[in-house]
């Protein structure tokens, strides 16, 4: 029993899943589900498809290269079966797998980091140009911040003895 | 186009048996769709009469053409035997045109579940040229043949197989 990828998207393709194809030149291509599959029979690129793993790996959006990713390289020898490296193997696994997942959070987060002063700065410009929108040019005058004048709105307490019986 | 290609295709399926009419009839229904984009995708089906195959050995037979699927209602799949006339055959070969013989399907565009739930499919119909008992006519095989092929019993086959899929 072997978890294979699926050649369009990069995810785990579990036993009992999926559809593999066998082409001529002996080039076995497994998909995970039929939405990879169609996609393939339509010729598209995985590598410009957005969702894959395949784009996201090559436009830097996922991270490429850890020290992690060197434990689940395919390996052709099958292992004499002994109990001790089997439960040392499992448990590696977890905490592998927590270790990666973090980093890749990690990856991701620095890459969204910078994005805050450049909406900061955005934001400062917009509201000097277009201020006049919400404030008029003679209020701004004398008030020269940025700041909206408060409105002072005035209830009657007669209306809001109403409002409750109303309902 | 569209129009005339289901005409044709259902003046086929009125020539044969009656109970092949519903899987032409799911071949129209798919066909309308597949004129339509450019990309036309042919739902894979059985390998039924008419079914033309490639052969894949040097038994000397090039195409073949489905006579009869033995075992299965709707049509062989991959690893059935069916019997079959030669269309095309190479000049000096074993088997000469319209000889009639019996093939193993090795490679099936129709998708076979294999035991471990997943499902396998290849690029085109493919037989080899077996006689009655089940050896192989010729002697090398070519291209990638699938191991569901031991469970019927054509090791021979198997063993000839330059990739075992």
């Amino acid at each position: 029993m072997r978890i294979e990828k699926c050649w369009f998207c990069s995810s785990t393709v579990y036993p009992g899943h999926g559809i593999q194809f066998v082409r001529n030149d002996a080039k076995i291509f497994r998909f995970c589900r039929s939405k990879c599959h169609k996609n393939f029979k339509m010729k598209r690129n995985p590598r410009k498809v957005k969702w894959t793993k395949a784009y996201r790996r090559l436009h830097g959006k996922d991270m490429t290269q850890d020290s992690t990713f060197e434990f689940e390289r395919k390996r052709n020898r099958p292992e004499r079966y002994d109990r001790n490296l089997t439960e040392n193997t499992l448990k590696a696994i977890k905490t592998i797998d927590k270790v990666r997942s973090r980093r890749e959070a990690k990856h991701i987060e620095t890459r969204k980091k910078g994005k805050k002063a450049q909406l900061m700065r955005e934001a400062v410009k917009e509201l000097e140009q277009s201020i006049s929108l919400v404030k008029a040019p003679s209020v701004l005058k004398e008030d020269k911040s940025y700041t909206l004048p408060k409105i002072k709105v005035k209830v009657s307490q007669a209306e809001a003895k109403n409002q409750p019986m109303e309902e | 186009m569209a129009a005339s290609l289901a005409s044709k295709w259902s003046r086929v399926g009125r020539s044969f048996l009656g109970g092949l009419d519903h899987k032409l009839s799911g071949f129209l229904s798919t066909s309308h769709e597949a004129c339509s984009n450019s990309f036309s995708q042919q739902r894979s089906t059985f390998i039924q009469m008419r079914t033309v195959l490639k052969v894949v050995d040097n038994s000397g037979a090039k195409k073949v053409m489905c006579i009869q699927a033995l075992k299965g209602k709707k049509g062989a799949r991959l690893g059935d035997t069916i019997v079959a006339s030669v269309k095309e055959a190479h000049p000096n070969g074993k088997v000469k045109k319209g000889k009639v013989v019996y093939g193993v399907v090795v490679r099936a565009a129709m998708q076979r579940g294999r035991c471990d739930g997943s499902e396998v499919k290849f690029d085109d119909n493919v037989v080899v040229l077996v006689d009655k008992q089940g050896q192989p006519i010729g002697t090398r095989v070519f291209g990638p043949i699938p191991h569901e092929l031991r469970k019927k019993k054509h090791v021979k086959i198997l063993t000839l197989a330059k990739h075992i899929a």
